[in-house]
């Protein structure tokens, strides 16, 4: 019992890692608090939905084309939405309302196309749903294959930050924008790919929600919701913080469902973020 | 090498240069030196791209330093280190100075130019895995200047690196400065302790109110009793 909440409560907590991961790099390098970051997320779902039942596109490979595809669209919505925010501010803190403002438009634009499109009903496609047995608890591998996609590119993010001369531009741009160019980094072109990275991670987490968990066209904001109370569980800006209270959320919810009552797995989410606001409003992790 | 020409920079009604001419020539040490004020880190910031003047211009071997954007000058060879830093406080010093080496013309040979930061800077190379917010002032202002040096730079703009230290950190600094300077890199420098850098570099400016009031050698300069009561505080004391 203890053992599947626990696996069960990791598979979903990978999602939600990558989901949080994905909007911390965006509001940490772009600075761009993105509302309609959970719609983002669904469309990638719908997409490898319709993929699947209409071309039969298998899921593995429509996520290897949503992460590169999610990266077009979080560059060319920055440079045709966002980009023109940033050069209005110049600097200023006036970035974080009008970009709360700007997203919050279109999240329901991105709503309204896909009620149009999906209509209101739930959504979910059979895939590899045998169960596996995985320390003597049944897995449906759908799962399975969700959680190491998940582990492989929350993993490979964070080597290629903590590693390689991108990491060490996109850190140096999140963490002290003014001394940026002081080392040659373009900052406007940096935050740019901060939020295409962070779309591509959205469309990579709603393709690995869409095989396994059923969804709807009105349900985005509950992975925005969640993946902000993630990120300031984890500490703004903190990617190995966001990784752990992902996993930790993940976990939170699973057991609550199982032990507890299924409908309250939303109450418990925003009563760990009130606990979180209230307690360490710098995060669970934060040093100092 | 640098040649500024009739700098005016206004920062809303308040004019902080008016019509400042100036040249650095290479393998020259000029210091700006001014009171509180006086527009010096304007002028070294409108040098290092990061204030706009209203009119005047700035060439550095040829080229219009004011068509390009801040980022850029670091791949044509100006490395600043403005007043407060501008270091990266989160990040350890190895990182700090692995961005400093992140333009393209620091690529090659950034590890010989470590070696030589750390040669120069023996501290940084045993906290190489500190945090460097957490560094003494000094120690920070040795990552900034290491992590300027590690861009490969022809000409280093230094603003104030002085300020803020305890007078022996000062002293090792500008003993550290003199052993740069030695290596023939071309260094403009705004300082306060006006003696200290005018035993130091070759050249000075004096600004007063925005407007270049005086210039010549920094020996002669030294020996001025008029420069000596503005800026050395009444006398030399060496």
């Amino acid at each position: 019992m203890l053992l599947t909440t626990l696996i069960l409560g990791a598979v979903l907590g990978g999602t939600y890692a990558l989901l949080a991961l994905g909007l911390t790099l965006q509001y940490g390098i772009a600075r761009i608090m993105n509302l309609a970051y959970g719609e983002l997320t669904l469309i990638a779902a719908f997409v490898l939905v319709w993929a699947f039942q209409g071309l039969g596109l298998s899921p593995i490979i429509s996520i290897l084309l949503l992460a590169p595809a999610g990266y077009l669209v979080g560059w060319a919505l920055y440079t045709v939405m966002m980009g023109p925010l940033v050069r209005r501010a110049g600097g200023s803190g006036r970035l974080e309302v009008d970009s709360i403002l700007a997203t919050f438009g279109l999240l329901f634009l991105i709503q309204g196309v896909l009620l149009l499109t999906a209509g209101p009903n739930f959504t979910s496609i059979s895939y590899l749903d045998r169960g596996v047995s995985v320390f003597g608890v049944s897995v449906a591998a759908n799962k399975l294959v969700a959680f190491g996609i998940c582990v492989v590119a929350g993993g490979a993010l964070v080597v290629a930050l903590a590693r390689t001369r991108w990491g060490l531009t996109l850190r140096a741009v999140a963490l002290s924008p003014v001394s940026a160019p002081l080392v040659g980094i373009d900052v406007n072109r940096t935050m740019r790919q901060g939020f295409a990275l962070g779309t591509a991670l959205a469309a990579v987490a709603g393709g690995t929600l869409a095989m396994y968990q059923t969804f709807s066209a009105t349900g985005g904001v509950v992975f925005t919701m969640k993946a902000l109370v993630i990120v300031i569980m984890g500490g703004v800006g903190n990617v190995g913080g966001a990784l752990a209270a992902g996993l930790a959320l993940g976990l939170v919810e699973t057991f609550v469902a199982t032990a507890i009552d299924p409908g309250l797995t939303l109450a418990a989410t925003f009563a760990i973020f009130l606990i979180v606001l209230l307690w360490r409003p710098q995060g669970l992790f934060r040093r100092r | 090498m640098l040649e500024i020409k009739d700098l005016t920079l206004r920062y809303g009604k308040h004019t902080a240069l008016d019509g400042v001419s100036a040249e650095v020539g290479k393998g020259e040490m000029v210091a700006i030196l001014g009171a509180n004020g006086a527009g010096k880190s304007s002028l070294l910031g409108a040098v290092g791209g990061r204030v706009r003047p209203a009119s005047g211009s700035i060439r550095y071997q040829d080229q219009d330093l004011l068509a390009l954007p801040q980022h850029l000058l670091v791949e044509h060879g100006i490395a600043l280190v403005p007043e407060g830093r501008g270091i990266f406080p989160a990040m350890t010093v190895e990182d700090n100075l692995s961005l400093g080496a992140l333009p393209r013309r620091a690529q090659a040979g950034a590890a010989a130019r470590r070696d030589e930061v750390f040669g120069l800077f023996p501290k940084l190379a045993q906290r190489r895995g500190q945090i460097a917010g957490t560094m003494s002032g000094g120690e920070q202002q040795m990552v900034a200047i290491g992590r300027a040096l590690m861009s490969a730079p022809d000409l280093l703009l230094l603003d104030e690196p002085s300020l803020g230290l305890a007078p022996i950190v000062a002293q090792e600094l500008f003993a550290a400065l003199g052993r740069i300077r030695a290596g023939g890199l071309t260094i403009m420098i705004v300082e306060q302790n006006a003696a200290a850098t005018l035993a130091l570099a070759d050249r000075a400016y004096l600004l007063e109110a925005g407007r270049i009031i005086g210039a010549g050698a920094a020996e002669a300069l030294r020996n001025d009793p008029a420069v000596a009561a503005a800026f050395l505080g009444g006398a030399l004391t060496d």
